[in-house]
């Protein structure tokens, strides 16, 4: 089968990857994006040789989160320094000093806790922007699906689509709007 | 061995000792020590490196099985299908192929390979089988600005 040792080059190769972060959650496009870094997607997989791909992902500063995650989510660093030495960040304060933080860690800690995790960190390329430099860019052959569908906003929407929205009645100008975060205690108390 | 008489049990010291305790150092060749050496230091290690012969037979094709199912899902995937109901499509149909012959086909044989897996696919349609058909990957539109230039592309 010598003759056919050309073909097989392709199969070793590294290839590129580009995922849009916009609008989507960082730990479940973490979990879509770590078996393209992993190698797992490939049938020559095995944990001994080394099959990952690099993955660029970009608008990392647009991603999304739950109802109040953006306060209560919080990265610990521990410097074993008693005396003020753990520092607690909120997500939002992270990500207002690098954009690339959150998502770089989300990847990181949801990857199997390995040797190879550090090596497999360098081959994913985080960007804040769409700006990419065209090296990286030359290489993409291909891009990840994403796991969420993006929802469209309401200021996208035009006034006619919201005045034809199908509607039972209007609102009285005095009823107060709920904004939908209810407990369970209270929905067993109202729906019954 | 039937004993006849109690003496003839009591002269029967087993193996010659000399011949038993080569046996044993085959097996501790490898060891560090004294237990390499010594029969009567090196007798509780062997009998355990023994049992975790046994152990290991088991632990091996259980984590065969894994990789093998790994590689399965992996090239089923590529075609649009998840690698558990493939192996179904395939018992349906009467396709008597083992995991391991089947991994080696997805790294060797991909055109065969897929071929599997469309005949899996209509027998799961013949018997109105819920797969749920992944998509693969495919270029985007919003990214499509990005990568207009195909001439860049470059493997």
């Amino acid at each position: 089968m010598a003759h056919y040792r050309v073909q097989q080059w392709s199969t070793f190769a590294r290839t590129w990857w580009l995922f849009d972060a916009r609008w989507q959650c960082p730990w479940i496009s973490a979990r879509t994006i770590i078996p393209y870094l992993q190698g797992t997607k490939k049938p020559i997989y095995h944990p001994l040789s080394d099959t990952g791909d690099h993955v660029i992902v970009i608008n990392t500063r647009l991603i999304a989160m739950k109802n109040e995650r953006w306060i209560t989510f919080k990265h610990i660093h521990d410097s074993r320094y008693r005396p003020k030495g753990v520092i607690e960040k909120r997500a939002w304060q992270i990500h207002a000093e690098e954009p690339t933080k959150i998502f770089e860690k989300a990847v990181y800690y949801s990857m199997d806790k390995n040797l190879l995790r550090r090596n497999l960190m360098a081959r994913l390329h985080l960007f804040p922007d769409e700006s990419v430099p065209e090296d990286l860019l030359k290489n993409v052959s291909d891009c990840i699906r994403q796991p969420m569908l993006a929802p469209k906003r309401l200021d996208e929407y035009t006034e006619e689509d919201r005045r034809n929205f199908p509607k039972l009645f209007d609102w009285p100008k005095d009823f107060v709007l709920d904004d939908g975060f209810r407990t369970k205690k209270q929905i067993e108390f109202q729906e019954p | 061995m039937v004993f006849l008489t109690f003496i003839r049990s009591a002269l029967n010291q087993g193996p010659d000792k000399y011949w038993r305790i080569q046996q044993q150092l085959r097996f501790s060749w490898h060891f560090y020590g004294r237990k390499r050496n010594c029969y009567k230091i090196g007798m509780r290690y062997v009998f355990k490196a023994l049992r975790y012969g046994v152990s290991g037979r088991k632990d091996k094709l259980k984590n065969m099985r894994e990789l093998w199912y790994r590689r399965i899902n992996a090239g089923s995937e590529e075609h649009g299908l998840e690698g558990k109901m493939f192996l179904e499509g395939l018992a349906r149909s009467e396709i008597q192929l083992d995991r391991k012959i089947l991994s080696s086909l997805a790294i060797y044989e991909p055109r065969t390979f897929k071929s599997l897996c469309e005949v899996s696919k209509n027998t799961l349609k013949e018997h109105n089988l819920p797969f749920h058909e992944k998509h693969i990957n495919s270029r985007q539109n919003l990214l499509k600005d990005l990568i207009n230039n195909e001439k860049s592309v470059e493997i």
